[in-house]
């Protein structure tokens, strides 16, 4: 039917979960083969679906800080995995605003970097990200794109590989490697699995059912700017159009989130995951400001996640919420404290890249000994309201980790 | 400033007694200054350039000044009307002197009270014959409040605004009437949003750049959608006559009027959409737009065509603290009025003023206002009713243009584009202005 339809160039309508979508390009249903492919990896067992687990709103399937990759299985990613739900057709390419005008720059904020793919944006467009995962030595572990295209080449997908791409697209393993991260792409942007919209919230936008006293008591400190603050980031209102949140506004931030020491290369003294200033990404290295920025994900499904933050470093939302409420009122309770009772502040960047955390937007602002912003009853209604950002096929997910779906 | 304009301002004075506008007239000129028959003016405003940049050191806009102004008319000692964007914007159109939210671009937090896209919040209108509206804060007008444009309308005469980039992300704004929703927190189109593959333009539309969404006369009728439109609308609207509108006011995205970017190209110095900014970008955006308006069967009949900038640029002072190691970062508004202009009734203890925005142990970072005027920014006219290549160093501002274009169309006097010879004010009208006009 799909095929019928493109040769025909008609571009029909498919109704899924009460919501119209076209039909997948041809491209994309390729793409779809490739992102659950799990031959494509040295280990012969990981696939893009196996970290973006679909069950899990394409999210990791499980609860480690990071993910395990190479050929055996047994090294340790980098970064928590992300979700791909949602964001990826309107993630903006990587960008930092300047403003001419320094007074306009300090008013209206001096936009922090934007955008990008991954943690740390470096890249820009899905086809490009993708040669990531498929090469990177602790995750599918490819020697090169030669590898790649060999195998591209004895997959079931290869006669509709050639068919969409051309007869003689495996004659340059550079093209087909191309041509496969443009399938991922399409299918990536394409495919109505990345965005249902089917949680308690969207309902709620929509008038369809009421949020619980709880839920709304959690929006109301998720939005309250001058305590949780949450909403400037994640922001949470409907579009001019009428089109559903997602949850973020793609901007950079530096939180300092404790070290994560379940991470083996933070064994390393002196090594540091500087996020949007490297290692990873190399082309802002030279930008300290940046260094420990990371930039802010989507917080849609977050309640089936069991690792928060780009390091990992927290296993359940309460430890999450609280980290953001008490790193200043409370140190002592994330950082290392040395025998002289002295508290290693932003520990998980260098003493002379300390300054650049967060102390000025809510509720990061606050000194040791203040009252959090939040008590633990405030906590628990954040939560009842982030549970309802679970879409209805994720929810199933939930109790696998360890947590309750929204009450619907 | 006002040493500049005081001696200017009594010779208006003068003039005035007799009736007559009072202009310099050239030697030989008639010395009854006449309305050039201009029925279609087009306004193009970009943003936060200094008159010593724009049509002095700046080597960015070689087309601005190498090709418009020895075309067209130079206003050397035209002035914005306040600092920073927004307050300019609504007097252009309206004549309405800031609120103390509207001052500061409704941004929350600052000098307002209520900031962000809130209505207006009305206690009076006061009664000098300026009929400015008394408000502790907001920043959309009510319906009572009218501009050039509902004037216009009124009188049968047809109006656009054209916005760039208006609707590039339907989330954002709207592609016609595109504002946010009202009272529903931040402004994100503040912020420029670069390219994605759902918006594969970005969206550098900024509503505080377009002074119709801040009017409920305008915003609450429906044909604000046939009124406020995205810029791609242009060159259709210029095809004919009977499809141009009598007064068009064009607002490029945040690169392309120069807000964005710093013009070099470095890195680091980019707009969202990749693009240079600065005075580059609107330099390009000039090449682009004014052969199309200067082309045109309504610009080649009776066209005016006005290109300006919203508000100067700033000065800035960096002092250390030699015991402490302090740094003091002061941003520097001069706040430089010409034309005798007023402050309206809402500015008090907001301009002049200092905001402090950052003091820690390190960094002291403040937003120095000395006035509440906008500088010196510079104008030039484009018709065939101007004299190419001429200047005329009479002040004008914001209120001035209002006052040309009232009075071209033979409209009444809205907020401090009215005059009050009595009283020593008089905003000018530059059709008349026999420096630069035939």
């Amino acid at each position: 039917m799909k095929r019928k339809a493109a040769a025909l160039g008609v571009i029909a309508l498919l109704l899924i979960g009460g919501t119209r979508y076209r039909p997948l390009s041809p491209e994309a249903a390729l793409g779809r083969g490739i992102f659950f492919d799990a031959s494509l990896s040295a280990s012969g067992r990981l696939s893009c679906a196996t970290c973006h687990s679909p069950a899990h709103a394409y999210g990791p399937p499980n609860g480690r800080a990071v993910q395990l990759g190479g050929p055996g299985l047994d090294r340790q990613g980098l970064r928590a995995v992300p979700s791909l739900r949602y964001v990826l057709n309107r993630t903006p390419v990587w960008s930092k605003t300047y403003i001419a005008n320094p007074a306009e720059r300090i008013l209206e904020g001096d936009e922090p970097p934007t955008g990008g793919f991954g943690w740390d944006g470096r890249f820009n467009t899905l086809h490009d990200q993708a040669a990531f995962p498929l090469l990177a030595p602790n995750e599918m572990a490819n020697a090169g794109i030669s590898g790649i295209a060999a195998k591209l080449q004895r997959a079931p997908y290869a006669a509709a590989f050639r068919q969409v791409f051309g007869a003689r697209v495996f004659d340059d393993p550079t093209v087909a490697f191309a041509k496969a991260r443009l399938a991922l792409e399409r299918f990536e942007l394409e495919d109505p699995s990345f965005h249902p919209y089917t949680s308690k919230y969207d309902a709620y936008l929509d008038g369809q059912t009421k949020l619980s006293t709880q839920e709304l008591r959690g929006l109301a400190l998720f939005d309250d700017p001058k305590r949780g603050n949450c909403a400037t980031c994640h922001t949470d209102r409907k579009g001019v159009d009428g089109s559903h949140p997602l949850f973020t506004d793609y901007q950079f931030e530096v939180l300092a989130v404790p070290r994560n020491p379940e991470i083996a290369a933070n064994q390393a003294p002196g090594s540091y995951d500087l996020g949007l200033c490297g290692p990873l990404r190399t082309d802002q290295a030279g930008e300290k400001k940046y260094c420990g920025m990371f930039k802010t994900p989507s917080l849609r499904n977050v309640a089936i996640r069991g690792a928060f933050f780009h390091n990992g470093r927290f296993h359940t939302l309460k430890d999450a919420l609280r980290f953001y409420v008490q790193r200043d009122t409370d140190p002592r309770l994330w950082y290392p404290v040395s025998a002289s009772g002295a508290v290693e502040t932003f520990d998980d960047l260098p003493p002379s890249l300390r300054a650049n955390a967060d102390v000025i937007d809510q509720p990061l602002t606050h000194h040791q000994g203040e009252a959090p912003v939040w008590s633990d009853a405030d906590i628990d209604d954040v939560i009842a309201f982030l549970r309802t950002l679970t879409d209805r096929d994720a929810e199933a997910a939930s109790p696998a980790l360890g947590v309750d779906p929204p009450a619907r | 400033m006002q040493k500049i304009c005081r001696p200017l301002c009594a010779m208006l004075l003068a003039a005035a007694s007799a009736l007559l506008p009072n202009f310099a007239t050239p030697a030989g000129a008639a010395a009854v200054p006449t309305l050039p028959d201009i029925k279609h003016v087009f306004v193009i405003v970009l943003e936060n350039k200094s008159y010593a940049d724009t049509f002095g050191t700046s080597t960015q806009d070689p087309y601005l000044q190498k090709t418009l102004v020895p075309m067209g008319g130079l206003l050397t000692q035209y002035y914005g009307t306040g600092h920073v964007s927004l307050d300019n914007y609504i007097s252009m159109i309206s004549g309405q002197a800031p609120t103390p939210d509207t001052t500061n671009d409704c941004l929350p937090g600052l000098t307002g009270s209520i900031g962000n896209y809130n209505d207006v919040a009305k206690t009076g209108v006061t009664d000098d014959g300026f009929h400015q509206v008394i408000a502790t804060g907001g920043c959309i007008y009510p319906s009572t409040t009218k501009t050039v444009a509902d004037l216009l309308t009124e009188s049968g005469y047809s109006w656009r605004g054209y916005m760039e980039d208006m609707g590039n992300d339907p989330a954002r704004e709207g592609a016609t009437c595109g504002h946010p929703l009202i009272g529903i927190g931040t402004d994100i189109t503040n912020t420029a949003e670069a390219p994605s593959a759902e918006v594969p333009l970005g969206d550098a539309y900024a509503t505080r750049h377009n002074p119709f969404m801040y009017f409920h006369s305008i915003i609450n009728h429906p044909s604000c959608t046939v009124n406020v439109v995205n810029l791609n609308q242009l060159t259709t609207d210029l095809a004919r006559i009977r499809t141009t509108p009598n007064f068009v006011f064009i607002t490029p995205n945040l690169c392309d009027d120069g807000h964005d970017g710093k013009g070099t190209g470095a890195p680091g110095t980019l707009c969202a959409n990749g693009q240079p900014g600065g005075l580059t970008s609107a330099d390009a955006f000039l090449q682009r737009v004014v052969p199309q308006i200067l082309a045109s069967p309504a610009y080649k009949k009776d066209g005016l065509l006005i290109i300006t900038f919203d508000e100067s640029n700033y000065t800035e002072s960096v002092t250390v603290n030699p015991s402490s190691g302090q740094e003091t970062v002061d941003i520097i508004f001069s706040g430089a009025v010409c034309c005798n202009q007023k402050p309206g009734p809402n500015l008090a203890g907001v301009r002049p003023g200092t905001i402090n925005l950052l003091n820690t142990p390190s960094l002291v970072e403040n937003i120095v206002d000395n006035g509440y005027g906008g500088d010196q920014i510079g104008a030039v006219l484009l018709s065939k009713y101007i004299r190419p290549g001429k200047q005329s160093s009479i002040p004008y501002n914001h209120y001035s243009m209002l006052r040309t274009i009232e009075d071209l169309f033979g409209l009444r006097h809205l907020g401090y584009s009215a005059d009050n010879i009595s009283a020593g004010y008089f905003p000018g009208n530059f059709a008349l202005d026999k420096n630069v006009f035939k």
